[in-house]
């Protein structure tokens, strides 16, 4: 086998139109890893930034403060969620959904749906990131590599030659499609390594992204395979793949996440946010009572302390806020639960399609996928819970309002 | 010893239609066998067959002895063949080109061995290194006699291999398969050329519709008669 | 012209016998035809609910009781755009962006809710929409009619009788380009169709049809490229090759690296982190609910002046409501200048973007094309600025009511005990400040002359491509 190998390797090196598409993949390789390390460098340093300004932002808003709830009110927290190390080869869903958001302790459903914009034409026509190239771009060049392996050289009125020289046809077709795969996915690869490398990626990622990718090519070579047996000329043989392409690319996915949208719709967001701010707002004219009661059920802790008198307090205040996110939670729930559904069935789908499997693994590995979105988001959550959990203690019984103590406000650990 | 080919009974459908219908005869070791014949008479299907890229519907074909359809590996490994406008890689060399099918053959060659094989078959020493694609159609042709020289088997198949060659490098070729023949090697080749074949071949068979309908041998050391063998040609053709 | 027509017959013969033809042909034409119904029901639905829930959240600010004027800036409204008629071909942005946003006092919301967040991920590509139809896989469709469309007769030797018969390379060309320029014009019908549709819905005819003749420029482009292709490669498969390459390159490559390119030289921050600089300069202009807050002590200086009183509760005009009022104007002003800046260096971005357009004719007729349909990014922009608008004009309008029918001691002394409370309100016949918003496209000479950079980038692309076949038509020998 090994002296097949060499001879292939050796043939390949003179064929300057494959070695075209290996080193169009190279460069593409380079390019797209290269935008993803500065992409994600950006993003550390913007976080990085965002803690020291929101840090000194706070202190400056807590200045002078009087009271805990015109503290809370001015003190915004910043969260987010930090790239992981792989994140550059996959930025997935973090082009879609915000991975950065300031709160503060009032309602937080009007808070967490914020979209922190981005040129809106990015999100139309996509990043042009590693899983991309290995689900998308790296099956075409595969397909362009491999479509006239034994076409051409029918054409060419080589191939039984070829093969009576051979003995039989897999001692040619085999060691020639094999070396010219292996060195794509080589080349595919380096540039990830060495970006792994650079980002410090674990082993275990950057095994399983390798294997991955393999699998992905691997799926391809034996479509290609299959298809080039059948004794047509190149051109119908390329044409035909590249509707394989179209069909597995783009079609089927698309089919996929029409169905499966349709199939678990979610919730209308304006309504979310029409429901919460009507709650919020409504609380205003209301009797107190009426906040007061289903906070109690909540916090029964503060029972002792749910008398409001006169028409303003802080802790009432607070109080219908909290009521407000009381209020929509059901329909909140429903919407990360129908997201999350659709997550799970396009999991399904992306068996039948190797570009949207190889782009999700990608995603699941980098921490970029809608789960690891919705972890973010939990953790925000968890956090402005975390928040109330300090200031109601101090706040509903009226403590003494003290500066101090608020350096024991609860630090925003980002989900890891 | 094994006789190096035989055709037994060969019947051929290809598509439904019959391209060799009961087709029989031997070849001896150090033989040249020439199967005449007009277009589309069946004479390269006859080839392929023996190379196993096509199955006999009926019959069978043997290759020293054995029925090609057990193991055509091995029969194919017995075997240089000489497609007709034999075309080689063109972006290679005569040496890149033969030191790859020489790898793929499992029978690795050295630069000097090369060389003599080009030698034998007079290929100008300048233009071994210049790419295919820049040589006439006669080199071409060398270069792929040479491939089948330097794969040093028992059995040679030869389809239309003087098609398109000036008359001087048919004689030099001509003398060349001679020469392989008085070496012990078995050719078949086949042709549409009335006179190359009587010129070099041992025995003429005569092809037409898929059916052998003549066979002429040289006998006394005489050549085969070009005139009788073109009569019986021609008159088959018209008849 | 004759013999052109002839060569152009002769070759619809020829695909009419090719399976591989008839069914990539008919392929396209069913996913065309489905994704346009598809789509055009999705989004004229869309409309009328938009629209609807405009209406819905209009009647809703002004059937709200009577309260403090300040309580309703917070309470707020929404602000809907519906989707322009053509968005039923081209839908644009509006999945990205969110097509809702809420407006209140003292704050600038973004849009909401894009659809992109929720939709379920299958990959790199967005929803089939009859825009990306036209704009990926017919030019594949074209590649695989056209890529031996000239080498065929080259390769079957028939070249060598055409011009030997005195037929020039030119008119086999032009013969080729007729032929291919009908299997154009039938690919065209459903977008024509859809153009009628939306000018039924609205639309105006300059738009729809330029709309129309920007694909078909587009699509003569491809046409170009591949006619070309097959003039000048002398092998099927390599000619093929060189065309998927190209398509490749122009359709997914180019687009995806000029974003990734414009967003690295043109760095425009994300929204917390202008806000964040923002904020410290928001701090010194003070807090509008504080009237006391001593960033105001200047203004109060000379509201005293100008209506000759010492005291702040001598005035007869709510203080309050004055500072509400100067400071939401100030606030405005400082947030349109974040807002302003934003938005230009996202425009710059787009611009940059748009001229990756000379590398590939995909980034121009999808430009185009949102352009044209009004569902471009700066038609968002208009959006964004219209509703911000909106927000400023009915919040400044609830201050007045806030400063003029509320009186400053029933205002402060709101919190007093529950009968104060009522008293520091006003009566909702106040709410009908608020204007109606009806977000439209811009005029369709406006988009028409948006969309002239790409238009013109499409017109460079024939014209280089359509060049490049006349020389090699005309040089054309064995």
């Amino acid at each position: 086998m090994f002296r097949h190998m060499t001879r292939e390797i050796r043939f390949l090196a003179k064929d300057r139109g494959a070695l075209f598409w290996l080193l169009l993949a190279f460069t593409l390789s380079v390019i797209a890893v290269s935008f993803g390390v500065t992409e994600v460098r950006e993003q550390r340093e913007t976080i990085a930034a965002l803690i020291k300004e929101d840090a000194s932002d706070r202190a400056n808003a807590l200045k002078g403060q009087e009271e805990w709830g015109s503290a809370a009110y001015y003190a915004f927290h910043f969260t987010y969620a930090p790239p992981s190390d792989f994140a550059f080869a996959a930025m997935g869903q973090r082009d879609s959904s915000p991975w950065k958001h300031r709160i503060r302790m009032l309602a937080l459903e009007g808070q967490i749906h914020e979209a922190d914009t981005r040129n809106a034409n990015f999100g139309l026509v996509g990043r042009f990131d590693f899983a991309f190239l290995i689900a998308s771009v790296a099956p075409l060049l595969l397909i362009l590599l491999l479509y006239d392996l034994r076409a051409a050289e029918r054409t060419s009125r080589r191939h039984d030659l070829l093969v009576a020289t051979a003995g039989y046809s897999l001692a040619i077709w085999f060691p020639r499609a094999f070396v010219r795969i292996a060195a794509l996915t080589i080349l595919l690869l380096l540039p990830l390594w060495s970006a792994a490398l650079i980002e410090g990626t674990s082993l275990t990622i950057t095994l399983q992204a390798s294997g991955i990718a393999m699998a992905a090519l691997l799926i391809w070579w034996i479509i290609v395979e299959w298809v080039n047996r059948i004794d047509a000329s190149p051109s119908i043989l390329l044409t035909s793949l590249i509707g394989l392409w179209l069909a597995l690319a783009i079609i089927v996915p698309a089919i996929s996440k029409a169905v499966i949208e349709t199939n678990n719709p979610v919730p209308d967001g304006g309504e979310i946010l029409l429901l919460q701010r009507e709650t919020v707002n409504g609380a205003w004219d209301l009797p107190k009572d009426a906040t007061m009661k289903p906070f109690i059920a909540q916090h029964p802790e503060l029972r002792d302390y749910a008398k409001i008198d006169g028409p303003w307090a802080w802790k009432w205040y607070y109080a219908f806020q909290q009521v407000g996110d009381q209020k929509v939670a059901p329909l909140a729930q429903q919407y990360r639960k129908a997201r999350l559904e659709r997550d799970r069935q396009a999991d399904l789908a992306a068996f039948l399609s190797p570009t949207s499997f190889a782009e999700r693994a990608f995603e699941k590995l980098a921490g970029t996928d809608t789960r690891a979105m919705i972890v973010y988001e939990d953790a925000v959550r968890g956090f402005h819970s975390e928040l109330r959990a300090f200031y109601y203690p101090l706040m509903f019984p009226e403590a003494q309002y003290n500066p101090a103590l608020l350096n024991n406000l609860p630090n925003y650990v980002p989900p890891s | 010893m094994a006789i190096p080919l035989e055709a037994r009974s060969l019947s051929l459908l290809r598509a439904g239609n019959s391209v060799l219908d009961d087709v029989s005869f031997t070849i001896n070791a150090g033989e040249i066998f020439a199967l005449l014949g007009g277009n589309g008479a069946g004479k390269s299907s006859t080839l392929l067959t023996f190379l196993g890229f096509l199955e006999p519907s009926n019959g069978d074909v043997l290759v020293n002895g054995s029925s090609v359809r057990n193991d055509i590996a091995a029969a194919r490994s017995a075997i240089a063949y000489l497609p007709e406008s034999a075309s080689l890689y063109g972006h290679m060399t005569a040496y890149e080109n033969l030191s790859y099918f020489l790898d793929l053959a499992g029978k690795p060659a050295n630069r000097e061995d090369i060389d003599a094989a080009l030698d034998k078959v007079a290929l100008a020493e300048e233009a071994r290194t210049r790419r295919l694609q820049s040589y006439s159609k006669g080199m071409r042709q060398k270069t792929a006699i040479a491939l089948a020289l330097l794969r040093e088997t028992p059995i040679l198949l030869l389809d239309e291999p003087t098609s398109g060659l000036d008359p001087v490098a048919i004689d030099e070729f001509h003398d060349l398969v001679k020469a392989l023949a008085n070496n012990g090697q078995t050719i078949l080749m086949v042709t549409h050329d009335v006179y190359g074949a009587c010129q070099i071949a041992d025995r003429v068979g005569l092809l037409r519709g898929g059916k052998l309908v003549g066979s002429f041998s040289a006998e006394n050391g005489e050549r085969i008669d070009t005139e009788t063998v073109h009569a019986a040609f021609a008159e088959r053709e018209t008849a | 012209m004759n013999a052109i027509t002839r060569i152009a017959r002769e070759e619809w013969r020829l695909w009419m016998r090719s399976k591989i033809v008839i069914v990539a042909a008919l392929i396209v034409a069913v996913l065309l035809i489905v994704t346009s119904v598809l789509t055009a029901d999705r989004i004229t639905a869309e409309q009328s609910q938009r629209l609807d829930q405009q209406i819905a959240a209009e009647k809703t600010f002004f059937s709200q009781p009577d309260r403090h004027p300040h309580r309703m800036v917070h309470y707020g409204h929404y602000a809907f755009r519906p989707p322009p008629p053509l968005a039923m071909f081209e839908p644009g942005v509006d999945a990205v962006t969110g097509q809702s946003i809420f407006l209140e006092g003292h704050r600038q919301n973004t849009a909401m809710f894009a659809d992109n967040k929720a939709a379920a991920d299958l990959g790199g590509f967005s929803a089939l929409t009859p825009a990306n139809l036209y704009q990926l896989l017919l030019p594949l469709l074209l590649i695989v009619l056209g890529n031996a469309l000239f080498l065929r007769e080259r390769e079957s030797g028939t070249l060598a009788v055409m011009l030997a018969q005195g037929q020039t390379g030119v008119k086999l060309a032009l013969g080729k380009a007729v032929a291919l320029l009908m299997v154009i014009a039938i690919f065209m019908t459903p977008l024509i169709a859809i153009a009628i549709y939306s000018v039924n819905l609205g639309e105006s005819m300059l738009a729809a049809s330029a709309l129309v003749a920007g694909y078909s420029v587009y699509l003569c482009i491809w046409g170009a490229i591949a006619l070309a292709a097959s003039i000048i490669i002398k092998q099927r498969a390599v000619s093929l090759g060189f065309l998927i390459f190209a398509w490749l390159f122009t359709a997914m490559i180019v687009p995806r690296f000029a974003i990734n390119t414009s967003s690295a030289v043109i760095y425009a921050p994300g929204k917390i982190e202008s806000d964040l600089i923002m904020l410290a300069e928001q701090r010194k202009l003070g807090d509008g609910h504080n009237a006391a807050d001593p960033a105001f002590q200047q203004l109060q200086a000379q509201v005293l002046e100008q209506y000759g009183v010492e005291k702040i509760e001598d005035l007869p005009i709510n203080w309050r409501g004055v500072v509400a009022s100067n400071s939401e104007a100030e606030l405005t002003q400082l947030l349109n200048r974040y807002s302003e800046e934003r938005m230009t260096l996202e425009a710059k971005q787009s611009h940059m973007f748009d001229l990756f357009g000379l590398g590939s004719p995909s980034i121009a007729i999808s430009s185009l094309s949102r352009t044209l349909a009004g569902t471009d990014l700066a038609t968002h922009h208009r959006f964004l600025r219209e509703s911000e608008a909106l927000r400023f004009d009915f919040v400044q309008s609830l201050n007045k009511v806030h400063v003029e029918r509320l009186s400053y001691a029933d205002d402060i002394n709101r919190n007093v005990d529950a009968a104060s409370s009522m008293r520091a309100r006003v009566n909702s016949d106040a709410w009908q400040v608020l204007d109606a918003f009806r977000f439209a496209p811009d005029s369709p000479q406006q988009r028409l002359g948006n969309a002239g950079l790409s238009l013109t980038i499409l017109a460079i692309w024939l014209f280089m491509v359509g060049g490049v076949i006349l020389l090699a038509a005309k040089r054309v020998k064995l």
